[in-house]
Formats: C-alpha cells, sequence, structure tokens
C-alpha cells in the first residue's frame, strides 16, 4: 500500500467541497440511490467503486444536475444545488464514451467551454488560445490541436475530455469509468496520469470505477456504494485491511467469505468450526473472512499449530498473475477458495489436480463480522 | 440457381426498373421537341425544334396556341412550398426535440401529428373548403391551402426528425452543459450542427411535397391557382406539347434542387475529413 498522509490521521480538518445527505433517487418505482451520505474532502482523490448496477452514475449524474434527486440534499462549496441547473454547478463531467463535439477540432473541443459558457466566457482569442495550449501541454496532446476528435485515437480522446473539462477551471470534476474504454495497457498508464494532472490543477476527483485494484490505486479516500447506499468511505489501506462489511469484502475480490454464526470461541460455517482470535467488526450480517494472500497451503498430513486454523479442500487449478499465483481450491461443501501465494516468499510449488490438501491460516488474520 | 444467373435476374430488374421510372419522362423529353406549331403531342416526331420551349417565354410570333398561363401559377406555388418549408422544419425539429423526453399524452399527440399526412387529401380539402366557407373565410393559396400543406408536410419532416433525434447521442449536449454553457446555446452550437443532415432532409420534404400537392390545393386554394392546378387546367382544353417543354424544365429545376441538398450535404460530412486532411500535409 501507498504511503499517505490520511487527514484525519493527522488530525486536521478538512473542508468538504461536496457533501450528499440522505440522497434518494428511484426509477419508476425501484431505488437506484437508496439513502447517501458522504462528505468529500476538498483537493483530492476520490474513487467511488460498486459492482454493476449499484448507482455509481446515477449518482454523478445526479450531482451533476443531469438527473434530479427525489429526496435528500447536495452541497457545493456549501451552498445547496439540488435544482440549480446543470450548466450553473460548476462542476465538471467526463463521461466513459467521452462525448467530444464531433463536428470540432481537438482545439475548437477544448475551447468550447471557455468561449461559450454563460458566466465569464473568454472573448479574447489570444486569451482562449494561450489557455489551451497550456491545457494541451498538460494533458500531453501536444501536435493534435487541428485534428478532427473522429481521427484520434481512444487514449487521446479521453485527454481531450479531460483537457475539454480541466480548461475550465471546475472545482470538482466528476469521471465516470474513465478508463473503461481503454485497452489495459494503456489503463495503467493513464492511471498515473490522471493523478499526476488532478494534483497540479488541484481540483477534487471523483472517480467512478468498477474495478477494486483501480479504486485502491487512484483513491484518497475510497467510497464504496452497494445497493444504492455507501457502505463504506476510507482510504485504500483501510479498507483493503479492514472492509466493514461483508459486502465490500466480496467487492474487493481478496476474501474468502463464509457466512455463519459465533458460538462461543468459534465461528460455525458451513466448512466446520473456526477458532476465533482475529479482529472482530460491527456490521449487520455474521461472516468470516480470511485474505486470499494469509492463506498457506501444506501437505494433507501436516497438523496445525496452535494459533491456527486449518481446513480441508480438493486443488482445482492455478492461474499466474506475474508476482503472484492464484490457486484455487474446491470445499467440501463445493465452494471455491482461492489462496494467493506471492512468489517472493516461495518457489512455486505444483499441486496435483483433485488431491487433497490442508489449508492453513494463522486466527488473528481472520477478519470475523458480528 | 448459379450466380451468374442471379447476376442476370438482378440486372432485369434494374434495367426494368429504370425504364418504368425514366420511360414517362424519356417520351415527355423527346416530344417537347417536336415542331410547332402545327406539331401534336404524339409521335411521330414531324421535324426536331425547340419551338416549344420559345412558345413557353413568349419568344415565338403569335399563333392559334395561346402561351400557357402559368407565369403567376409557378411564383405562388413557390412561394407557396418555401413558406411550408420554413414552418414545417421548424415545427418538426421543434416537436421531435420536445419527444425527446417522455411526457404525459405523447403518445396521443404523435398519433395526431402523423394523422396529417395519413388522411386523404381529397377529404381534408374539401373539409377545409366547407369550414371555411361556414366561417366566411376567403380561401387564398397563402392561407387555406397554406395551412392544410402545413398539417400535409409537417408530419414528414417530423418524422425525420425523430429518426435523426434517435440516433442522437444526449451525452454530447450534457457534457455541453456541464461546461458552464447554457442549453439553449448548447443547441445552437453543438445540437443543431450535428442534426443539421437531417433538418436539410427534413426541408427537401416539405418543399417537394409542397410544390406539387393536388388534391388538398384542389379544395382549399380558391381563385388563384397553383402551378399543378394550371397544369391540370390546360389539359382541358387541348394538350400541347409546350405542357411537356414546361415538364423538361420543372424536372431540371428539381434535380437542381437535389443537386443543392446533396452539395449542402457532402459540405457537413466533408468538414471533418477536410480537417483531417489539413493534418497530415
Ligand atoms: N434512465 C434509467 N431508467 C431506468 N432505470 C435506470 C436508469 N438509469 C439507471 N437505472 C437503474 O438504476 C440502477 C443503477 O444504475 P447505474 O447506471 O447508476 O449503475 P452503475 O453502478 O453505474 O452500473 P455500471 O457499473 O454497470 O455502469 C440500475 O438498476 C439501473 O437499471
Ligand atoms: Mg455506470
Amino acid at each position: 500500500m501507498r504511503d499517505k498522509s490520511w487527514p484525519e490521521l493527522v488530525g486536521i480538518q478538512v473542508k468538504s467541497v461536496l457533501q450528499l445527505k440522505n440522497v434518494h433517487k428511484a426509477f419508476s418505482g425501484v431505488p437506484a440511490l437508496a439513502g447517501v451520505d458522504a462528505a468529500l474532502p476538498e483537493n483530492s482523490y476520490i474513487s467511488l467503486l460498486g459492482p454493476s448496477g449499484s448507482g455509481k452514475t446515477t449518482l454523478l449524474r445526479v450531482i451533476a444536475g443531469f438527473e434530479q434527486p427525489d429526496g435528500g440534499e447536495i452541497l457545493f462549496a456549501g451552498q445547496r444545488i439540488d435544482g440549480v441547473p446543470p450548466h450553473e454547478r460548476g462542476i465538471g463531467f467526463v463521461f466513459q464514451n467521452f462525448a467530444l463535439f464531433p463536428h470540432l477540432s481537438v482545439a475548437e473541443n477544448i475551447a468550447f467551454g471557455l468561449e461559450n459558457r454563460a458566466v465569464d466566457p473568454v472573448t479574447d482569442t489570444r486569451v482562449v488560445a494561450a489557455k489551451v495550449r497550456d491545457i494541451i501541454g498538460l494533458v500531453g496532446l501536444s501536435g493534435l490541436e487541428g485534428r478532427a476528435v473522429t481521427q484520434i485515437s481512444g487514449g487521446q480522446k479521453q485527454r481531450v475530455a479531460l483537457a475539454r473539462t480541466l480548461v475550465t477551471e471546475p472545482s470538482m470534476v466528476l469521471l465516470d469509468e474513465p478508463l473503461g474504454a481503454l485497452d489495459a495497457n494503456l489503463r495503467t498508464r493513464m492511471r498515473g496520469e490522471l493523478r499526476t494532472i488532478r494534483e497540479r490543477c488541484g481540483v477534487t476527483f471523483l472517480h467512478v470505477t468498477g474495478s477494486e485494484t483501480e479504486a485502491l490505486a487512484m483513491g484518497d479516500t475510497v467510497l464504496v456504494l452497494d445497493r444504492g447506499r455507501i457502505a463504506q468511505s476510507a482510504d485504500a489501506g483501510t479498507l483493503y485491511g479492514r472492509p466493514a462489511s461483508a459486502d465490500v469484502a466480496r467487492f474487493l475480490n481478496c476474501y474468502n467469505i463464509f457466512s455463519g454464526a459465533i458460538s462461543d470461541d468459534a465461528f460455525e460455517s458451513p466448512v466446520g468450526r473456526l477458532a476465533l482470535g482475529g479482529a472482530q467488526q460491527k456490521s449487520g450480517e455474521p461472516a468470516y473472512a480470511i485474505r486470499y494472500d494469509r492463506v498457506a497451503i501444506r501437505p494433507l498430513h501436516a497438523s496445525a499449530a496452535g494459533d491456527e486454523v486449518r481446513i480441508e479442500a480438493s486443488f482445482v487449478a492455478s492461474e499466474y498473475s506475474g508476482a503472484a499465483i492464484n490457486s484455487f481450491f474446491t470445499l467440501d461443501d463445493g465452494r471455491v477458495f482461492e489462496v494467493e501465494t506471492h512468489l517472493s516468499h516461495a518457489a512455486p510449488e505444483t499441486f496435483e489436480e483433485k488431491a487433497r490438501y490442508a489449508l492453513v491460516w494463522k486466527r488473528e488474520d481472520a477478519l470475523v463480522f458480528v | 440457381m448459379n450466380a451468374s444467373g442471379i447476376k442476370l435476374g438482378l440486372g432485369l430488374y434494374t434495367m426494368l426498373f429504370i425504364v418504368f421510372l425514366y420511360g414517362p419522362l424519356a417520351v415527355l423529353a423527346i416530344l417537347s421537341f417536336q415542331t410547332g406549331p402545327e406539331g401534336g403531342p404524339q409521335f411521330p416526331i414531324i421535324e426536331w425544334s425547340t419551338y416549344w420551349y420559345k412558345h413557353l417565354f413568349g419568344l415565338t410570333p403569335p399563333s392559334r396556341i395561346a402561351p400557357l398561363p402559368i407565369e403567376q401559377a409557378l411564383i405562388r406555388s413557390l412561394t407557396l412550398a418555401v413558406m411550408t418549408m420554413i414552418v414545417s422544419t421548424v415545427l418538426g425539429v421543434t416537436a421531435a426535440q420536445a419527444f425527446r423526453k417522455k411526457f404525459r399524452g405523447s403518445g396521443v399527440v404523435f398519433y395526431l401529428i402523423v394523422l396529417g399526412m395519413m388522411v386523404p387529401g381529397v377529404l381534408v380539402g374539401l373539409g377545409m373548403a366547407l369550414v371555411a366557407n361556414t366561417l366566411g373565410v376567403d380561401r387564398h393559396w397563402w392561407g387555406t391551402a397554406f395551412v392544410l400543406h402545413v398539417v400535409y408536410t409537417f408530419p414528414f419532416a417530423f418524422l425525420v426528425m425523430l429518426a435523426i433525434f434517435n440516433r442522437f447521442d444526449p451525452s454530447v449536449e450534457e457534457a455541453a452543459w456541464s461546461l458552464g454553457v447554457t442549453p439553449t446555446r448548447t443547441f445552437r452550437k453543438i445540437t443543431f450542427p450535428l442534426i443539421f443532415p437531417g433538418v436539410l432532409s427534413a426541408m427537401l420534404f416539405a418543399f417537394t411535397l409542397s410544390y406539387d400537392e393536388f388534391s388538398r390545393t384542389l379544395f382549399a386554394s380558391g381563385r388563384d391557382l397553383t402551378l399543378p392546378l394550371a397544369i391540370y387546367g390546360t389539359f382541358s382544353v387541348e394538350v400541347h406539347p409546350n405542357v411537356f417543354a414546361f415538364g423538361v424544365l420543372t424536372t431540371l429545376f428539381s434535380f437542381a434542387l437535389l443537386g443543392t441538398y446533396a452539395v449542402l450535404m457532402g459540405l457537413s460530412v466533408r468538414r471533418a475529413r477536410r480537417m483531417a486532411i489539413q493534418e497530415d500535409t
């Protein structure tokens, strides 16, 4: 995890640029947002993570003013903005499909907001040209100024969309899966660039993504949206290490999760009694979670030490992903159990298909939701 | 059937299609070069001449055949077509824009609009004449007939624009709003340029439909005739090849109109390409 100075740790009270209070929105009776509460700190990078259909796009569109909320309050820079039309909000929006103006060139796309906005339009063409030149340099589009936007690559379109928004100097930019349309290589490169560009402009980015790695890598703060509610709001380290509920842990895609119930000193799970001893987390639904990379694979005859938990499972397959191997096992109840082994810790072992192994972890490494 | 057989069949079909499409026109064009004033509107061509074209413009010595009484009618029809085109296109664009958002009763309003092109023209024309009589309103080509032309062509413009807006990506408008641009200015600078090819098509529809509208105009236009009515009127006396000469000229005019449409259409498409070419050189 990245080192960061999470303001609350240092004890600084940051001003929040955007506050959402109990925001509701339903589409023909089906709730998409079911009471969203959040406060987004100024000058920071915030990722909004959630599974498909959890209401991420709806939330961004409500903040931008493209959709009206059914209830609740939205405060932007201390002012209530629900009911204010989108063009008076001063909030930038970067669309997943970029939504560039197809009849304008790259430079004209970027200059459009400056020249045409209702408040304080820039009429001096030299000032416009200078600003456009600066922002084109910032996002790395030099040389493409006169090109039609239908004649540039996906990554370049992404930069035009960003430049077009940033040049109008909004205090907040909403990005709806801005990297979703790019290929994997470019996506990784753009992650770093987005962070750098944001730091130089000093604006708040609210970046929607369905990818947990992207959310964790980019956000100073990560908001997790689940079924129209904010399930957790934390920095990446906290979120990864201490998810607030079994559902959040499930989205992070790095925990094996058992449902069941607590009895005395153990967790009654479908695969047997798992001894307690680790951190306990208050949440609605009892569950037992163990991170993929905290589990060791041992031969069946090996027994567990006193502070360890041991279950048995049969090996299915492994998957190499660069620095780690992910091994998949089936438990006795048929469910899949995943183990991540970092290759710096151990040479890759080969396991026999359908053979049974012991899976062992330290009691204190497990996270128990009560 | 083998591939060359299919080809032959399709070729034959296309030939027939072209013959039926252009055959009448060709006959018209050939007969318009009949000699005058003694030559009639039938084969064989006694002698090739441009007599009837000159006759149209009053350039021939006076004869027993009167010049076509269509000069005023032509001006009327053109004016009416332009008026109809402007009003129907504006109505069509704004109505289609309104239909982008679902509103209560939108289904009913849709069918009410489309009805204008479905109901038989003779009935509407007759109905308009009756209404005008009852209300004591005079019938004129620029009044009662104009209203009927709009009612008739507006649905076409509306449907064209509806199809255009169906394929229109509304997120470019939202992008403009989020840059601080008002919805009105966004429509002018973003939406309109993008739907312009559709607007051109709507204009073309409205103009041509109004220009040769007959049945509605017949009852609703009153004393002063429009071009189709005037031409029809000449048939009831005696047909001379000057009508054919006129037919050729109006066809040429239609081609010119289509040409203008194609050029304007091409310009809006080529704009993007031109920018790309400048970039490459
Ligand atoms: N315009 C709409 N009309 C009706 N229902 C809608 C509309 N927009 C969204 N919904 C519904 O609201 C819910 C949330 O949708 P939303 O688009 O916000 O999800 P999302 O989190 O952005 O998903 P994804 O990751 O797939 O983009 C979904 O159940 C969706 O079907
Ligand atoms: Mg979405």
